[in-house]
């Protein structure tokens, strides 16, 4: 699986992170090609926050191999910082501070990373356009209501204008307007710039809704993987197919649901009523390890 | 522009906004207030009252010790609670986030202590100058050494505040503990009173501290050689304050970055998100 390629922003093999005695992630390996936008999915405790802080630069590892953009985070200098935009969840910190004045410190870090086509920093005004703050821009940012905090944590992330940009957790604690707006957001920025955007969620439909691919971690591995569409031909697996004959219900699971109708068909023809044909949905798998994992949980 | 002469002046530039905010801040500003005030009252009741055996007022005698502390409190006590204050709240981590940000964090706290520590000594100076008769008098030259010791107190100072930030487990344990710590150095250092009243022992454990020789320092520039009969010695022990405080200022600048980097390199998001659970759990 791994190959060393050359458009790859990320790629990660056999990862591997314990603490004491405790394995959160246990070999786990993958990529991520530059303007991809990926999903790290899973439920909480998973180890995706553990994964997402060793890419960024600011957590070690037990083992493995990590490349982001080409560089070993842990060691990786100014250049490759200049050049890698994180997404923190503010609390309360640079409160006093106004918005615009903030992204404008923020930005002349980044000045002498300009690059040919890569203007840095973004200019203040365009990026308060891009989130949507442009009419918040003097207010103090302890007067932010949480969802405008958090497009603001998605500016400074990406004043630098980066390559890749990751976030944790990004909707956590939103309201479905805000969620929303968000949602938006991220699909802007990885068109517009086609930055390459690592996110941890452990919302399957979020996950769905803005990720190219999907990664699901699971007990400290890649339990699967994929573009939505093939997670729910894949996970999904087997369909279940109801139907009535001669009065009487019929239940049916099967992993081949087409075979199985056309057979019921021939066999018993018009007489087959109220036919239905329902694929295990990606939905009903992740719950499925979700609880699973909960259980694991509550047993030791 | 070089990246790191890039983060410096954004450094610098973050140091005077953030000590702009301050003084638009009612609460920092209350402090201040508060400070001066209780000065200026303290000033008045003793600005006549004469020193018995020593040709100076008690008021002359406080003053050089009072910026002492006002310098301590801005440098270390100040500086340290807001560093950890910083690393709960996630600022550090957004620092360690950006291209040389934590340079220009450190410039900037350094920016920013320099400018609270010149306007915390100020407001008492300017007073002063009304309320204390014969403050200027050993001149010009008086007042050059003096700036020199301030200069020298800040360098031995701001380093600690920086050690101190950087190893607190949190900003409650600096601002509570830390005051308390500082309150006592404080009143052992002789400001408040000569430091000859105290038994031994704790004149050897003040004489640890910056804060006993900055304000012996200062009193050697401000008053006359005759009050230094109250001294340890009978001495103003020039050398030895100079010898004090440039060791308490190379150590703590050979000390500071080590710790600084030490802290830098452990913060992440899920640090900051666990002391954040922790400071909301006591809340």
């Amino acid at each position: 699986m791994f190959a060393s390629m050359s458009n790859a922003a990320v790629t990660v093999h056999d990862l591997r992170m314990r603490y004491g005695t405790h394995t959160v992630l246990d070999g786990i390996s993958f990529e991520i090609a530059r303007g991809e936008v990926v999903a790290l999915l899973g439920p909480n405790g998973a180890g995706k926050t553990t994964t997402i802080e060793i890419l960024e630069g600011f957590r070690g590892r037990s083992g493995g191999d990590v490349r982001v953009l080409g560089e070993d985070p842990i060691r990786g200098d100014e250049q490759w910082r200049a050049r890698v935009g994180v997404v923190l969840q503010s609390w309360r910190d640079h409160g006093r501070w106004r918005v615009a004045d903030l992204l404008a410190q923020f930005g002349r870090y980044y000045a002498p990373f300009a690059e040919p086509g890569r203007e840095r920093p973004y200019p203040v005004d365009e990026l308060l356009a891009l989130v949507g703050l442009t009419e918040h821009a003097t207010k103090k940012i302890r007067s932010l209501s949480g969802g405008q905090r958090r497009r603001l944590d998605v500016a400074i992330g990406i004043v630098g204008r980066p390559d890749i940009l990751f976030l944790d957790e990004p909707t956590a604690g939103f309201d479905p307007a805000a969620r929303r707006d968000f949602h938006d957001l991220v699909h802007r920025l990885a068109d517009m710039e086609g930055t390459t955007i690592l996110l941890t969620t452990h919302d399957l439909s979020e996950a769905e809704r803005l990720a190219d691919r999907i990664l699901i971690l699971h007990g400290g591995v890649i339990a699967a993987e994929g573009s939505p569409e093939q997670l729910a031909r894949e996970v999904g697996g087997t369909s279940e197919v109801r139907w009535r004959h001669g009065g009487e219900r019929h239940v049916h699971s099967t992993p081949d649901a087409s075979t199985f109708v056309q057979r019921l068909l021939q066999q018993h023809g018009d007489a087959v009523e109220d036919l239905e044909v329902r694929r295990a949905s990606l939905e009903d798998t992740y719950l499925a390890m979700v609880a699973a994992a909960r259980d694991g949980e509550e047993a030791r | 522009m070089n990246p790191r002469t890039a983060a410096i002046a954004a450094g610098a530039s973050r140091g005077l906004r953030e000590f702009v905010i301050s003084l638009k801040t009612p609460a920092d500003v209350g402090f201040y207030v508060g400070g001066i005030a209780t000065f200026i009252i303290v000033m008045l009741f003793v600005r006549s009252t004469p020193i018995e055996g020593l040709d100076i007022t008690v008021a002359q005698l406080l003053f050089p010790g009072l910026l002492g502390m006002q310098l301590a409190i801005s440098a270390t006590w100040g500086l340290a609670t807001i560093l950890a204050t910083e690393r709960e709240d996630g600022t550090l981590l957004r620092a360690k986030s950006l291209p040389n940000g934590m340079l220009g964090y450190v410039v900037g706290q350094n920016t920013r202590t320099l400018l609270d520590a010149a306007f915390a000594v100020g407001i008492l100076i300017v007073p002063a100058a009304f309320l204390i008769p014969g403050l200027w008098q050993t001149g010009p030259a008086g007042a050059v050494a003096a700036l020199g010791f301030l200069v020298l107190g800040l360098l031995a100072l701001t380093p600690i505040g920086f050690a101190i930030g950087s190893i607190a487990p949190n900003p409650r344990a600096v601002g509570g503990w830390g005051l308390l710590v500082l309150g006592g150095i404080v009143s052992i250092s002789g400001i408040f009173f000569p430091i000859v009243n105290l038994p031994a022992a704790l004149q050897v454990v003040a004489q640890l501290f910056p804060v006993y020789w900055l304000g012996l320092g200062l009193r050697s520039t401000l008053l006359p050689d005759t009050a230094a009969a109250i001294e340890i010695g009978e001495s103003w022990r020039t050398l030895e304050t100079v010898g004090v405080l440039g060791l308490w200022a190379v150590v703590g600048l050979v000390l500071a970055p080590v710790l600084l980097r030490r802290m830098a390199r452990r913060e992440s998001g899920s640090t900051v998100s666990a002391r954040r659970d922790s400071a909301l759990q006591r809340v």
